[in-house]
Parts: structure tokens; sequence; C-alpha cells
């Protein structure tokens, strides 16, 4: 088995359309870090003057009638310089908590998702499309081994680069607040490693899952149109059928990558009664509308889905005939 | 009667089509003996593909049991697939790695060394080119791409579809001195061929299909039969003629006479001053064996 996923690494490392998208894995993360190193840099003196200058009037007409600006009248010309600036300069500081909670964290995990997919289902489609699969079984004719050690492969290559990619990604956020003496919560960065792990084990098992679904169907079009179908029809049909909000494909891939998160829950009309009567409901209650979705909810959504195409695609390998 | 390398009894594969169910092989009994070069013979779509492949263990049989060096395959197929090499229709490599790397990561799924690799690129005569992208091959160069990945693994049972395709004369003859040796040297070959020539030059016994079905199978001496035929060569035939009316034998327009006693012709020309220049016997070839027994079954059956 050693040697078989020995092979099967040289001929992930030897494919060049694997590569490229290895390499596209790499060089889009580090460009939204740069992206966001740059948006979040410290306002120049040179910045604040021309946002002063180009505010001038609405400074003036603030100091003028600090009321209609909600300023205080007391420090109003200090006051409104610093609100009127804010606006034409529109940069918030970096912050670990902000960029895992609504920043580019989950940016990340999309794009370390998506070309780790394409990179587990093209590894294999190629194998398929060339006919090169009869002649590997030639060689290797147990075709469980064969199908668990190129899963290795792409599980083992993924998680390596996602990993590396998500804690290069965090500890750049880290080192550029630390060089511009940002204020940081205790624990932050490891929060931030953490949720990178957790993306990188999202993408790692969607490389999986492309990889099973291609060795299914044999094709990496029909892979790639069958996933995006899901992704398209899926939610809605998610919707349509009034099925809750918790079985959305994105609520789940949050409450694994964030440690869990919330969803917006339907609740009987007979909670409005009691709505009126002031009582707030329990939490997680049946009248409660915002409720928890952990992440071994989300856990389990995936983990069933991949669980099922996997032994879809192992019972397929073996039982059907190799062209 | 000596072991047999490849046995199969009864073999039936069906596709389900649109069409309905497709039978590609239908009770077929196949026996190759250890040792020397055994043709597999049949028209297109006789199903000759279809049984190597589930020889291989790439397709499944609906009906029948196989065995490989004795062992009921697939069921122990991964215990003698290493003993085994095969080309199975056209080579089908990955089109980006070069003709080495290809070899190399099978070499390296079986724990074989490279030097292994050196050995079967220059045995097929690929030595210079073995790092070019294996997309750039000739079909001839990719044909002795295949060969040379069946040598990785110094097979005992050598299973070889339609190897010559594409080659050009040198290069059929090339595959052909290599074939004729390996089974000499105790290789057992397996060659699937449309060149009935090819194959009569090289296969001591064959096995010919039809629709799925084996028509004839043993000795290719013995499917071609003893010669019964001769032809005559003498200054005046219609003479000769006369003489051999008279000795009990038949002339034919074609100056070809039906016995098995050819010595009595001669004997009876020469006691009459009729001297022969030449006496032929004319064999049944195979290919007349082939036609024979496999008329009317051509696109019989889906391959």
């Amino acid at each position: 088995m050693i040697r078989l996923l020995g092979v099967e690494l040289t001929r992930l490392r030897w494919r060049r359309a694997v590569l490229a998208l290895l390499v596209l894995a790499i060089v889009v993360p580090a460009l939204i870090a740069a992206s966001r190193v740059w948006a979040t840099r410290p306002v120049s003196q040179g910045e604040l003057d021309q946002a002063a200058r180009n505010g001038s009037s609405e400074i003036q007409d603030c100091v003028d009638h600090p009321r209609r600006y909600g300023v205080p009248a007391q420090d109003a010309e200090q006051r409104c310089t610093d609100m009127v600036v804010g606006w034409y300069t529109g940069r918030e500081p970096l912050s670990l908590a902000g960029e895992r909670v609504g920043g580019s964290g989950m940016a990340v995990v999309a794009v370390l998702t998506a070309f780790l997919l394409l990179a587990g289902t093209t590894f294999v489609g190629h194998d398929w499309n060339t006919g090169s699969m009869s002649n590997q079984l030639l060689f290797e004719a147990r075709r469980g081994r064969v199908w668990w050690a190129k899963a290795l492969a792409v599980t083992l290559a993924s998680f390596v680069l996602a990993a590396a990619v998500s804690t290069a990604y965090w500890l750049t956020l880290w080192a550029t607040m630390r060089a511009r003496d940002l204020p940081m919560l205790d624990g932050a960065l490891a929060d931030s490693l953490a949720y990178g792990m957790r993306g990188a084990g999202f993408a790692t098992a969607a490389a999986l899952g492309g990889y099973a679904l291609t060795m299914l169907f044999r094709s990496t079009v029909a892979t790639v149109g069958v996933l995006f179908g899901v992704s398209i029809a899926g939610g809605i049909i998610i919707a349509t059928l009034g099925i809750g909000e918790q079985w959305q494909p994105q609520k789940n891939v949050s409450a694994i990558v964030k440690n869990g998160t919330t969803y917006y829950a339907e609740v009987p009309d007979s909670c409005f009664m009691r709505a009126q009567e002031a009582t707030e409901p329990e939490p997680n209650s049946e009248c409660d509308q915002i409720r928890d979705l952990s992440l071994w909810h989300g856990l389990g959504y995936y983990g069933v889905a991949l669980a099922a195409t996997a032994g879809a695609s192992v019972a397929s390998f073996r039982r059907r005939d190799v062209p | 009667m000596s072991e047999l390398v490849i046995e199969a009894s009864g073999l039936r594969k069906e596709f389900r089509t649109r069409q309905g169910l497709r039978v590609a092989v239908s009770d077929l009994d196949l026996a190759v003996p250890a040792g020397g070069v055994h043709g597999f013979l049949g028209p297109n779509g006789s199903g000759k593909t279809t049984t190597i492949r589930m020889l291989l263990g790439l397709a499944h049989a609906t009906a029948g049991s196989m065995r490989l060096f004795g062992e009921p395959v697939p069921d122990r197929l991964p215990s003698v697939i290493g003993r085994v090499g095969a080309v199975v229709e056209s080579p089908k490599f990955a089109p980006h790695f070069s003709g080495r790397q290809n070899l190399t990561l099978l070499a390296r799924s079986i724990g074989a060394p490279s030097s292994r690799v050196d050995a079967a690129v220059e045995t097929v005569g690929l030595t210079g080119r073995d790092r070019d992208r294996f997309k750039t091959y000739s079909l001839g160069m990719k044909q002795r791409l295949a060969i040379a990945a069946t040598l990785l693994k110094d097979p005992a049972l050598l299973i070889l579809d339609e190897p010559t395709n594409g080659l050009d004369p040198a290069g059929i003859r090339e595959i052909r001195d290599t074939i004729r040796s390996l089974g000499e040297s105790g290789v057992t070959v397996l060659l699937s061929s449309h060149i009935l020539a090819e194959v009569q030059q090289v296969c001591t016994s064959a096995t010919i299909i039809g629709q799925g079905r084996m028509l004839a199978s043993g000795r290719v001496d013995d499917l071609v039969g003893a010669s019964t035929s001769y032809r005559v060569a003498v200054p005046d035939p219609e003479a000769a003629r006369r003489v051999l009316d008279v000795a009990g034998f038949h002339l034919t327009d074609d100056l070809l006479v039906e016995t098995d006693r050819p010595a009595e012709v001669t004997q009876a020309l020469g006691a009459a001053g009729i001297w022969l220049s030449e006496l032929t016997p004319v064999r049944r070839d195979l290919e007349s064996v082939f036609l024979e027994l496999t008329s009317g079954t051509e696109m019989g059956a889906e391959q």
C-alpha cells in the first residue's frame, strides 16, 4: 500500500493540470492576504490631509450644526474632523476576529475548497480520459487498493497544502497586526489557526469528494457538472421544500469552519403570542428564532455525504468493467 | 497433455445496450498450454478482446469459469497478475508523460528496479525517444512502449492483442521475432491478431472463435491439415494427364493431383518417360481454414 501511495503521489506531482491547480490554491490566498494587508494599512498623514481637504465643506457644516451630525457641541471641531476624515479614508484596522467572522477567512476556505476539489477530480479524471486506468490495473489488480492509494494521495497532498496555506495566511495577518501595534485579544492567533485548520480539513474533504465522484462518474466534466448543478439547485430545492435553514450547505460549512454558527428558524404562531407578553424565549427553544448550529452538525452533514459518495465510488470501481 | 496456462470454460459475457442485451462471448472454452505461441483468431466483433479483458479482470464474466496458471480468476488474479504481461487493444498511457515516466510509474507499482525500465526500453528499441512525451509518439512507437510495459514484469504469460497494429514492415518483423523468441524461451504467448500469415509463421497452436464461440482449436499444423494435393510441372501436361488417368489419378486443369501417395505419381510418370520438373505439395493455409470456419460470423457480436 505504501508503495502504491508513493506511485500515486508521484503521478500527482507529475500531472501538470493538477500542479497548476495547486499553484493557484497557493497564489490566490496569497493575493487575498496581500489585499487585506493593503486594504487595512494605517492611514498616512498625507491621506488624512487629503481627506480633510476633500471633506472640508462637510467638516465646516458639521462644526456649524453639530446636532445634525449627532456630534456633541463640545470639541465639535475635532470630532467632526475625525468623523468626516473617517468617511473619506473608509479604512477599518486589521483584526483577526473580524477576518474570521465576516472577513476574508471564508473566502480563503472557499478558494482552497474550489481548487483542491478540482485538483482531486482532475487527478483521476485524466486516468479515465486516457484509458490508462486499465493499464494500471494490469499491474495492480486489487481495485480496492488502487482506489484507496489514489484517495490517500489526494487527501495527503490536499491537507498538507491547505494546512500550510491556511497557517501562512493567518500568520501573515497576525504578523501584520503585530507590526502595526494593533490590539489583539488573548488567543486570537490560536483561534485563527484553529479556524484555518478546520477550513483546511473541509477543503481536503472536498478534494476527496471530488476524487470519489470522478471515480464514480469516470469523467471530470460529469463531476464538475453534477457539483455545479447541486450547488445551484440544492439550496433552492431545500428552500422551496421548506426544509429548515440548518440543512443549507453553506450554513453547515460555516458551522464547521467557524466552530459553530447560528441559523434562523421558523417558530410556531403561538410563540408570537408569548412575545407580546414580553418574555424572552429560552435559547434554542421552540420559540427561539436564532438557533445554534454546532460544529458536529456540520461534520455529520458533510460526513454522511462524503461517506455515501466514497462508498458508492468504491463499490462502483470494484464491480464495473474498466474500459 | 502439458500444463494449461489459460483455461476458460463456458465463458459468457453480456452487455446491456439501448437496443437490449448483446452477447459478446457465448459458452466459450479456451485452453492454452504452457510454452509456445498460441494464436487467438476471430473476425471483428467475435469476442477476442472481450475474452482477453475478462481473463485480465478488466471485465466481469456473466457466466463461466477462468483460470490463469491454475488459479481461478478474477478471485485469485492478484496472485498471478505479476506473471502476466498484456497489451489490450490500443496502448493506453498518460499522453503528457514521457514514455519513461509512464514505464517508471508502472515499474514502481510492482517494485521493479529502474534498471528494468532501461532494459525494457532498450529491448523494444525506444532508446533515445523514451524521454519524449507519449503523445508525440507514432502508433508504432506507442505499440513498442506497450510491449516494453509488459516486459517490466518479466512475465511467464504474455497476452498481446493486435501487437503489430501500426508498425512498419521492419517493426512487424522485429516484434514477430521478439514474440517467437519469447515463445521459444518458455514464455507462453497468447497472440490475438488479424494477420493470419503472421500467426501461421509464429504460432504453434491456435484457437479460432466466431460469434463469441470457439470454432476450432489445436496445433496449427493440425488445423491446416496434411497436404492431399500436389502441383505437377511436366513438359507435356496432356501426355501426363493420360498416363495418370491410366494409373488411377486425376490431373486437374490447374495441374493438381489429389492424392496421399505422391511417390506413385512420380513412379507412373517416370515409367512413361515423362520426367517431372516439379512436384509441390499444396497445403491449405490458416487463412483458408479461418475463412471457412468464420464465413458468415462477422459482425455477429459486440467486441
